[in-house]
């Protein structure tokens, strides 16, 4: 078993000198292709043959090492490519592959991804468009799960963990999975709905392995129930439980009892029904957390009850990650002072009740911060002293605090918060900034400071609102960050905003997938900029901007290589929407209409007529049969 | 801002009174998500020639007056503005409402401190009474709810309209909404309080 020395095709130069790594390198190259650019020279046992076509070399390879090389590979989109490299690549990959991401449930059935990926593990789903978190998409639009979960239990699937988001979930869809799988051990479930404490309490008693239950801003309808009772006593394994978003009381003793007898648990989450005296009793004999969301506690706690907390927290050695904090006396928070200084993961963005100097003290110690989620109660100041405290910095959201933006909000971030941070923070790369006002020059400067954005979203309060020191639009600014941050992949702009910084973005974001856009633009060719330039797009959504057929239907092909369009209150009409449904169709193109009635009585002649709400997204499986009386497939 | 060159389009901004015959409507963007910038409404309208001439309708005069005149208030109207999350939302309207009309605080005669309780999550009469007896640690408060003349405290609550009402007389829902804050006196002394007794429900 000799080294050698081999010249394999690598798609960067950061190729690990790992011998497995040289499948990576191969099919890094891109998506539809697997054509090598510059090479490298990688170390690797076995083959000693100085020739490039290594899948053909690769091939003398039992099966099994093959996979095993796959195996590594964790991506989702180098999986893809690995399949695409020739028909016994896909045949093998398909076999091994276990962890299936799919980002929108319309895009494919159940069936096929089945037929596809027989040996499924792992499934990720999500359903409504984005615009649905801001209340633009009906309720029973659709993203509907049990098509799914009964697809999946009748085949028979080995599925481990279903990770949803945007669904609607029913309880007779968790009671199905509870009972359908014998190994299930990881839901995550985000912002879906539909579902009551009841499912919760199936999942509780059925999954006899599970480990992970973690619940994210759901609309759950809670019983008031005791499914934390359900679970059986000889449940030991639970790593995570998050229930933060539960709205009803919560059975502490069940609670209690559950905790102690899961040695592995690292992530708890309790909703605003766990007092701080439970809370307590819950840390002290769960020392091994590492993220704690806590409750609500309503008064200040008295000397005893807050000594005993203090005690129980000095021991969370462990502890990185902290949330919760919704209705909490100021003072609970500096009972995590002992551990302040190792945490990571900082969400007090549902924290209203503690601001000021009670905030800004608490964060100047957890130097070793990388997430920080915060309100813009912080105000400019509390971000300079993060800024200050904070090098770690990676990711930071500022969300309001003041939805309805009164005049007389001075404690809101601007524009000097934004500029602080990315001087402070050099490793910054990802941004939620929610703030009163901006200009163009803290744009370019934020830009020079931190041309290593991945994700950049600011949001200017007031639509519309120019730079409010010389009254210009903001396509500078804008354009300023998209030129420097080579790596941008999501953007969302507001403010003023011409055709010009749409110029910009088609120019310069060449990683952009998403892009968000609200109250901007002048005419067709904003958007035209962007379908044109932005070669990775892969999600673009708009509302309220001035963009029509024109560039609606300029260049369909477009639209293959994008998972989806949203388009509410802007140019377009029903006539170019049935046009491009004609033209495209292996798009489903759906009109989402204000109410069934407006749907029914649809004058068939009148397409000049505006649409409401334009969602269209590439598929396999052509129209869905799931859709409400209000929206209408082309 | 000008508009350029998109032909039809851009006059389907146009109005036209209701009942119009040539079956123009009113298509003003979008109905539900108001427009409520004003440049947008007057500057779109004004950009239409020829044919398609924009009959300016008092319905469109008096949207942009209000949107001129009333900005902060449109502003929160816009649908989905600004892009905050819907739980996140819910969340702080229900913290806000709960502040509203579920805290009251309780004092109770001879205690030193106050409390809160929350009658948003509060189920009734009942409830609220074995509330009130945990927090004091002072049983029978349930009693003083029910039997009103033979216990030693009474409870009373002051109402919206700065009444002091004994709690219990009225259906627990209109209790709820207009209870501002909630007191335990010692019976001797709440004669001094001028109570009022809502007849109609006794």
């Amino acid at each position: 078993m000799g080294w050698a020395f081999y010249n394999v095709p690598c798609s960067d130069t950061n190729t690990s000198l790992h011998p497995f790594s040289l499948a990576k390198g191969l099919v890094t190259s891109g998506r539809n292709t697997c054509t090598p650019y510059h090479s490298s020279t990688v170390k690797i046992p076995f083959v000693a043959i100085l020739r490039t076509n290594l899948h053909q070399e690769m091939n003398y390879f039992p099966d099994e090492v093959i996979e095993h090389i796959f195996d590594s590979i964790a991506s989702h989109r180098d999986r893809n490519s690995i399949s695409l490299v020739s028909k016994s690549w896909h045949k093998i990959e398909r076999c091994c592959r276990r962890r299936v991401f799919i980002g929108n449930c319309y895009a494919i059935s159940p069936e096929r991804l089945i037929g596809r990926f027989p040996c499924l593990k792992s499934l990720t789903l999500k359903g409504k468009p984005h615009f649905a978190d801001f209340n633009l998409v009906p309720h029973e639009w659709g993203g509907f799960v049990h098509p799914w979960i009964d697809a999946l239990a009748r085949a028979r699937v080995g599925l481990e963990e279903l990770r949803l988001k945007r669904m609607v979930v029913s309880d007779e869809s968790l009671e199905l999975l509870s009972r359908s799988f014998a190994n299930f051990k990881s839901l995550v479930l985000v912002s879906c709905e539909g579902f009551t404490t009841d499912g919760l309490a199936s999942i509780a008693a059925n999954c006899r392995h599970l480990r992970e239950l973690d619940l994210q801003e759901n609309e759950i309808d809670d019983h008031r129930g005791q499914w934390l009772n359900c679970f059986p006593d000889s449940c030991t394994t639970l790593t995570s439980l998050n229930f933060a978003c539960l709205k009803g009381e919560t059975n502490l003793s069940a609670l209690e009892r559950l905790v102690a007898r899961s040695p592995s648990l690292k992530s708890l989450k309790v909703n605003r029904a766990v007092p701080l005296d439970a809370l307590t009793r819950l840390m002290s004999c769960a020392p091994q957390l590492v993220d704690l969301g806590v409750g609500s506690y309503e008064n200040e706690p008295d000397t005893e009850s807050f000594a005993k907390l203090l005690a129980a927290i000095k021991k969370c050695t462990s502890l990185r990650s902290l949330s919760g904090f919704s209705e909490v006396a100021p003072l609970c928070l500096t009972a995590f002072y002992p551990i302040c200084q190792n945490l990571t993961y900082l969400n007090l963005s549902y924290a209203a009740e503690i601001h000021g100097n009670h905030l800004v003290k608490f964060i100047q110690f957890c130097k070793r911060l990388q997430r920080l989620w915060i309100l813009d109660s912080i105000g400019d100041k509390g971000l300079e002293v993060v800024a200050s405290a904070c090098k770690e910095l990676q990711e930071l959201r500022v969300f309001p605090s003041d939805l309805h933006d009164e005049e007389d909000n001075n404690a809101a971030v601007t524009e000097v918060g934004l500029v602080a941070i990315s001087a402070g923070c050099r490793k910054l790369h990802s941004i939620l900034y929610f703030c009163k006002q901006m200009t163009n020059a803290a744009l370019i400067t934020v830009a020079k400071n931190c041309p290593n954005f991945i994700r950049f979203r600011l949001c200017i309060l007031e639509p519309n609102k120019p730079d409010h020191v010389t009254s210009q639009s903001l396509d500078e600014g804008f354009g300023a960050v998209v030129q420097a941050c080579k790596g941008l992949r999501r953007l969302s702009v507001s403010g003023l905003l011409t055709d010009k910084v749409f110029l910009y973005i088609g120019m310069y974001a060449e990683q952009l997938e998403m892009l968000s856009i609200a109250f901007a633009g002048d005419t067709d060719k904003g958007m035209l900029y962007v379908l044109n330039g932005c070669k990775k797009l892969r999600k673009l959504e708009i509302r309220d901007s001035p963009f029509g057929n024109a560039a609606l239907l300029a260049d369909v092909d477009k639209y293959e290589t994008m998972r989806s369009l949203w388009m509410s209150s802007c140019d377009v009409t029903l006539g170019g929407c049935k046009r491009l449904a004609r033209d495209a169709p292996w798009l489903n193109v759906e009109i989402i209409n204000e109410n069934e009635d407006n749907g029914m009585e649809r004058n068939e002649e009148d397409e000049r007529e505006k649409v409401d709400r334009l969602y269209l997204y590439r598929t396999v499986v052509g129209t869905r049969n799931d859709a409400p009386s209000c929206v209408t497939i082309l | 801002m000008a508009k350029e060159g998109l032909g039809l389009e851009i006059t389907e901004l146009r109005l036209g009174l209701p009942g119009d015959n040539n079956g123009e409507r009113l298509v003003c963007g979008s109905k539900k998500t108001k427009r409520v910038f004003s440049d947008m409404m007057t500057s779109s309208s004004l950009d239409t020639d020829g044919e398609n001439s924009v009959v300016v309708s008092s319905v469109d005069i008096v949207a942009g007056e209000v949107a001129d005149e009333s900005s902060p208030v449109a502003k929160s109207q816009v649908v989905g503005w600004p892009p905050v999350c819907c739980y996140r939302r819910n969340k702080k309207n229900n913290k806000e409402a709960s502040k509203a009309i579920g805290y009251v605080k309780v004092s109770m005669d001879g205690v030193p401190y106050l409390r809160k309780v929350d009658l948003g999550s509060s189920q009734g009469y009942n409830h609220l009474a074995t509330v009130l007896e945990n927090l004091f640690g002072c049983l029978g408060l349930g009693v003083a709810l029910k039997e009103g003349e033979k216990f030693e405290y009474v409870i009373i609550y002051e109402d919206k309209d700065g009444d002091w009402m004994l709690v219990g007389d009225v259906p627990w829902q209109m209790f709820k909404e207009s209870c501002k804050r909630l007191r335990i006196v010692k019976r001797s002394d709440a004669t001094g309080f001028g109570l009022q007794r809502n007849s109609s429900f006794e």
